[in-house]
This record gives C-alpha cells, structure tokens and sequence, in this order.
C-alpha cells in the first residue's frame, strides 16, 4: 500500500510543474470557509509573499495563471502537505513544506480565502504605452 | 607547505605572462618570506596595543616629535609622479598615518594639485577598493585604492577578493611605518591577501618603490588582470629624494596571437559560409571598438556578452543576434566564457596556489565546423589560445583585410544584410515575448521591479548612461527592455556575490562618468547598501552623476527563501524564517538616510505611479551634478 501511495505522490509531485504552467486564467470558485482577514497576516507572518509578492502578482505569481492546487481548500492543503522534506545540499527557492504541525488545516484554510481574495489586475499590453514603445523601439537600429 | 614558496613562484611565472612589464619584480621585494616573518611576528608574544602617547599623536592631540626634517623633494612627490605618468584620474582613499607622506603630495603636489590623480575621500576601505573596481568595469582602466597598514587593508579584504574574481585591475597601495604603531605595520603587510591578489611588492628603497608602481600598474592591466599591491614605507615617502629621476613609464606588451595563428583564423574566416563571432568581455572599451570591425569585415553574425558584463559587443548592433542561419561552419570565440573558467572561477585550490597553471586567460578560440560548433558555453571542444584577445585583433584584421577578395567582399555584404533583418525580427520577436512578463503586478503595490526598468528606460534611452550595479537580485529585466551598446551600458555582478557592491561600484563608475558627460544608474538592493553606506557621501562631496534608485524589499531576500525553504523541510514552520533574513521592525528610511549624508532625495514611495515623476526629478537632479537618491518599496523580486 505504501508502495502505491508514493508513486501516487510522486507522480502527482513530477506533474506539479505541469499544472503550474497550464494554470487556468480564471480564479477557481469553489467554496472558501477560511477567513481573509485572518489569511492576510498569515500569509505576511509565513512569507508566502517572499516568492509569490504581496498580491500573488510577482516572483512565482499564481495570480491568473491558477493551478489545479489552488483549486479548491482540499488540492491547497494537499500541496501544501506533500512538499518536499528532504533538505537539498545546495539553498533552495523551491516551495518549503508546510506540515500540519506548523501551519494547521484552519489557517491554511484562512491563506486560501486570502488568496482567492487576489485579483488579475494587470492591464492588457495594449494599455500599456510604455512596453510597447519598447517593441517599436526594437525594430529600430540602436538608439545610440 | 607549498605556500612558502608560493611567492616567489608567483613572481617568477607572472614575470613570464606579463611579458614587457616595467621592471623585474625580484629586486622589488623584500626577502621576507612569510614564513619567516611569521617567526619575526614571534607568535608567543602579541604586539603590543598602541600606548597611549600613540594613539593620541594618531587622534592629532600632541604634537608630532621634530624628528622629521622639512625636505625639498620628498619621495612620495615622484610617486605621485610616477602615477601622474601612468594617466590614473583617481586615488580613493581615507586617511592612514601610514601614508601620511604621500597623501600630502597627492593633494599638493604638481601643477594644478589634486589632479590626475585626484583624491577621491572614501569613508571604508572596503569602499575604496570596491570604487575602483566599478571605475575599471567601466573604463577599461585602473584607479588606486590607499590603504591604511594591516587594519585598512584587512577593510578591504573582501573587496580585494571580488575584484580578483572578477579579474578586474586595481592598483592598490598601503603604508608601513615600522616605527611608530606596532598595529599598524607588518613584517610581510601582502600576506592577509596575497592569495587574492596578482601581484605584490614591498620595496626595499625610493627607487624601487617608484618602479614598483609601474610594474604593479602593468602587471594590473596584463591579462590575467587583478588587483595588486604595493606596501610603501613611510620613510621612502618622506626621504629627500635629491636627484632621483622618475624613471619613465612603459606600458606592457600584451602577448596576442602570432602572424601565423592570424592568417590562418583570416583564412578559416573568410572561407566560412557562416562564420560566427562570440564576443564576451574585453579588456577596454578599443577591444569592443576592434571586435565590431573584424564581424564587420567578415560579415559575421555574433554573440555578445553586453547584457551580462562590461566591455562586449552592442547588443542591437544589426549584427549582433544568431544571425540568418545558426548551422554555423567555423566560429572565433573573443573570450568566451569556456575559456574563461580557469580564472574566472578559480576555486579555493586556485585561491591558494595562485602561482599554478590555473591562472589563465580567455583568449582567442577558434572552432572548427559541424553540428556543434556553435561557439559559446557549447565551445567545449574549442582548444583556448592562450593570448588576449583584444590584443590579437588588429593583427587578424589587418590580415583579413589582406585576404580579402573583391568577390568575398560582395558575398559578406549580402549575408550581413540576411543576418541584420533575421537579427532584427529575432530581437523583435524576443521582446514582444518578454513584454508580456514584465506587465506582471504593473499596478501592484508595492511596486513590481520590472516596472522601475520600464518606466527608467524612455528617460534614460537618449542619455549616455551606465548601470553599474547588479541586477541579478532585481530580476535583470534592463536584459530585454534596455538597449545595450556601448562598453559601459551593464557592469555586471559583484565578482565573488559579495554585498556591500552596488553603491559603491556605482561610485566608481560615476568617477568615471563625470568627466565624460555620462550618468550612472544604481538600481540598489537594500540590504547590499547597509554594509557601507557613507559611499553616498562620498558621491555628494564629488558632485558624481549617480541616480540611486532603491530596490527596497526589506529583507536579504534570497537569503530568506534559502531559510523558509529549510524551515519547510525540517517540519518546523516558515514564520520565523524572517529572523535574520528581514529588515523589518523598524523598516529603514533610505531617504532619510541619503538625507543626513547630505544626497537629495525622496521617498518611500509604493505606489508605481509616482514612479515616472519621481525619475524625472532625480535625473534633472543627477544632470546637475547632485546625486539623487529614490527610495521605492518593492515586490520581494
């Protein structure tokens, strides 16, 4: 039996890299039972926003690109359980692991409702004069 | 102990590889070798602490003992002299009794005084050092970093340590007065850095401290290039020099490739189909010059280095970029990285035998044709010249332009035009894709770092202007959205990561830049600014065009994801992760801090904007000659 749940985890864990780059533009709406407000200092106070900014928007943004993890309250928790666990030799950026020791089903419940409190906010490129006068630019020889 | 020896090894192999230097480096030092000035140290018994007389004759409290008579022609005047003769525009420096003799003839000595070089005032030797490595990053050339005995040279270890690794030129003195603070002074004053520097001397007597100079300049600009060290006593300095000349300065002869290598690389050139340049960092701002000649000539497409270091060949030169086709049938790599890797990267091994064969240089490496010969990283069959690059170029184009024919003249004219136009949809193409990431948190606050690269560039693209500090921390997004085209336009990392770089590097730069109509930008992470921040000081006391723009995250946050990671992994919670790793509680006012060392400035500011504005201020400011600070509160990257 344990031989089958780690390959299950495994390959739900090598699929993960998958799912986060065909994440869906849309934000789930499934059911949300934590509290935002509460979700807020934690997610400040467990530096989630150290890779993901303050509004999931920067770093490892999930913010429009929202992957089968943050699909619902229970994908959340699950991901958050099944980190890795084994220290690296060389320093890692990669997601830590969250066990239910230190971080309890009801405050990642409350970083869910935070989370799903984010919003899409970046303008269409065509809004944004700026970059695409750095496209125009492009096509020209260098400007010195 | 192979180190006992490693000094004189040294010397003698880098008297070989600097072929044409100044002097002989074996008559220049003394005959200490550190293992005997280990037992002249007597370990047993700790020098003693300064006595009180000491201490208050340093602080200026008591009047100096008249031992030291008035001369006519004291002996730092022609070391002065000797530097004057070399072209070096700056001395940065703060002040040392050790070299109390020589810091008066920079500052009065010559007509007018205090020029070339002129006293730049650093505020930490770790600064100085650090100031001339930004100069030389972008000038091609060396400044003199003065250090005061044994406790100013141990400030400026570690800056002396990332200018070696990254094979930057400084040329760095120190003094040794052997009779007034025990401390102060040392039998073998190198030894604390000497596997981090390329050259070292402690003259024996004025004459020799003058060629000394000279051949810690030349051996400071030969490639392998480095920092290196002159310890000059201050009884040299403040001796009568009488009739002593300056001996004349000779720049070294820079070995490149011989006549035949040349015409054989003209030929496999001008044979390709496809010829391919890969172009990484040069020494001066004429190898970059030569480099865009020779691709010119033989119509080849070519790889640079400019949006990652110095001294490269411009990034939107029609070119530049993998050209019409990539299957490439003979490539000429300029100092491309594989090359590189020997001193580049030196290892802990290499830092502590410097005198082994590991100390090598870039070159010139020819590839033959086939599937993998596509030059760069994947050069890894190419067999290294050991000869510089930027000195093998004028012969090989002057043999190019021998061989070349008038048919191979119409043939390459007709592929650089299919390279430009494949070059310039490439490079639209690469863009437009990169657009799309930087519009990421645009609105966010606090504000995403791609946004300060873009709303910097439409102020910046028309100026002549230099980031000098690194944007490895800040996501590098000027790489896609910054045009990169002259020798100077990125400086590049820190050399060995070290922090307490980007300020005072952009200083460097800035000396640079001021005489030359140029503004430096500094894009500066917050916690690399709090190791030395009196830098800023220094760039208001010189007036230097520097706009400082914080990437203000409040953390060493690399460090931070390191630590959350490994709270993660050992199942103890990431909520403490931010001790030690944050700036927090209480944030730091950068403004106010630029403030009291009297720079403008303004700020916090969060909201993306404001940005625009903000910018426009500090360069008008900037243009003015007042170096301008910005505090901007960041997305963590």
């Amino acid at each position: 039996m344990k031989t089958i749940l780690g390959i299950a985890v495994f390959l739900l864990t090598s699929m993960l890299p998958i799912y986060a780059q065909r994440g869906n533009t849309q934000a789930p709406t499934s059911p949300v039972t934590g509290s935002a407000a509460n979700g807020k200092a934690l997610y400040y106070s467990y530096s989630c926003y150290a890779c993901h900014g303050y509004n999931g928007e920067t770093g490892r943004a999930f913010v429009g690109n929202w992957s089968a993890n943050l699909a619902n309250e229970e994908n959340f928790i699950r991901f958050l359980r099944g980190r890795a666990n084994v220290a690296p030799l060389t320093p890692s950026t990669s997601m830590p692991n969250f066990a239910e020791n230190t971080l309890s089903d009801k405050q990642a419940k409350d970083i869910y409702a935070y989370i799903r409190t984010f919003k899409n906010a970046q303008p269409d490129l065509k809004n944004i004069p700026l970059l695409n006068q750095i496209v125009e630019d492009a096509s020209k020889p260098s400007t010195r | 102990m192979a180190k006992k020896n490693g000094s004189l090894n040294r010397r003698g192999f880098l008297k070989g590889a600097a072929a044409g230097a100044a002097a002989s480096a074996a008559s220049l030092v003394t005959n200490t070798s550190p293992a005997e000035a280990q037992r002249g140290g007597n370990a047993a018994a700790p020098v003693p602490a300064p006595t009180q007389e000491q201490i208050a004759r340093d602080a200026g409290v008591v009047r100096p003992p008249a031992t030291v008579r008035a001369v006519q022609r004291p002996g730092s005047d022609l070391m002065v002299q000797v530097l004057k003769d070399m072209g070096l525009e700056y001395v940065a420096g703060n002040p040392g009794s050790s070299f109390e003799g020589l810091q008066e003839s920079f500052i009065n000595y010559g007509n007018p005084p205090n020029r070339m070089p002129e006293f730049i005032t650093a505020l930490h030797e770790e600064s100085a050092v650090t100031m001339a490595h930004g100069y030389a990053k972008a000038e091609g050339k060396p400044m003199i970093a003065l250090l005061h005995g044994t406790i100013g040279v141990q400030h400026a270890a570690m800056s002396i340590y990332q200018a070696y690794y990254d094979r930057t030129p400084v040329l760095m003195i120190t003094g040794r007065d052997e009779g007034f603070i025990q401390a102060h002074t040392a039998h073998d004053m190198s030894a604390m850095v000497r596997s981090f520097t390329k050259w070292d001397a402690q003259p024996r007597t004025l004459e020799e401290s003058l060629t000394a100079l000279q051949h810690a300049h030349n051996e400071a600009i030969t490639p392998p290039m480095g920092p290196t060290l002159v310890v000059l006593d201050t009884e040299f300095q403040k001796e009568e020099a009488r009739e002593l000349k300056v001996p004349a300065y000779r720049p070294p002869q820079i070995a490149g490739i011989d006549a035949g290598k040349a015409k054989e690389i003209a030929k496999a050139l001008l044979d390709a189909q496809n010829p391919r340049i890969e172009v990484r960092r040069l020494r001066t701002p004429q190898g970059v010059k030569l480099s865009v000649e020779l691709a010119e000539l033989v119509g080849a497409s070519t790889g640079t280095g400019a949006t990652t270091g110095p001294m490269s060949f411009p990034q939107r030169h029609p070119l530049c970029g993998p050209g019409a086709s990539t299957a490439y049938d003979y490539t000429l790599g300029l100092e491309i990285p594989a090359a590189q890797a020997s001193i580049i990267g030196p290892g802990l091994a290499t830092l502590l035998a410097r005198d082994t064969a590991n100390i090598g240089f870039g070159g010139i490496v020819p590839v033959a044709g086939g599937r993998d010969a596509r030059g760069g990283a994947g050069a890894t069959n190419a067999a290294a010249i050991q000869a510089d690059a930027e000195a093998s170029l004028p012969l090989l184009i002057e043999e190019v332009k021998r061989q070349l024919t008038a048919d191979k003249r119409r043939v390459i004219e007709e592929r650089k035009a299919k390279h430009a136009e494949a070059n310039r949809k490439a490079r639209i193409e690469a863009i437009t894709q990169a657009v799309e990431t930087k519009r990421n948190g645009w609105d966010s606050s606090p504000v995403a770092t791609a946004r300060i690269y873009a709303e910097l560039w439409p102020l910046i693209k028309n100026e002549d202007w230099c980031l000098a500090s690194p944007s490895g921390f800040s996501g590098g997004h000027h790489v896609q959205l910054w045009d990169h085209n002259k020798p100077y336009s990125y400086l590049g990392g820190q050399g060995a990561g070290g922090m307490g770089y980007g300020a005072p590097a952009s200083v460097g730069a800035a000396l640079a830049a001021k005489s030359r109509n140029r503004i430096v930008i500094n894009i500066q992470t917050d916690g690399d600014l709090n190791y030395a921040p009196g830098v800023l000081w220094t760039a208001v006391h010189h007036k230097l065009p520097m706009l400082t723009i914080m990437h203000n995250n409040r953390a060493w946050h690399q460090e931070l994801m390191f630590v959350e990671y490994m709270c993660g992994v050992r199942g103890r919670g990431t909520d403490r992760g931010h001790i030690g790793t944050s700036l927090r509680d209480p944030f730091i006012d950068y403004a106010k801090m630029a403030a009291g060392y009297g720079m403008a400035s303004e700020g916090p500011i969060s909201d993306p904007s404001k940005l625009a504005a903000a910018f426009k201020r500090g360069l008008d400011s900037v243009k003015r000659g007042e170096p301008y600070l910005i505090d901007v509160i960041t997305q963590p990257r």
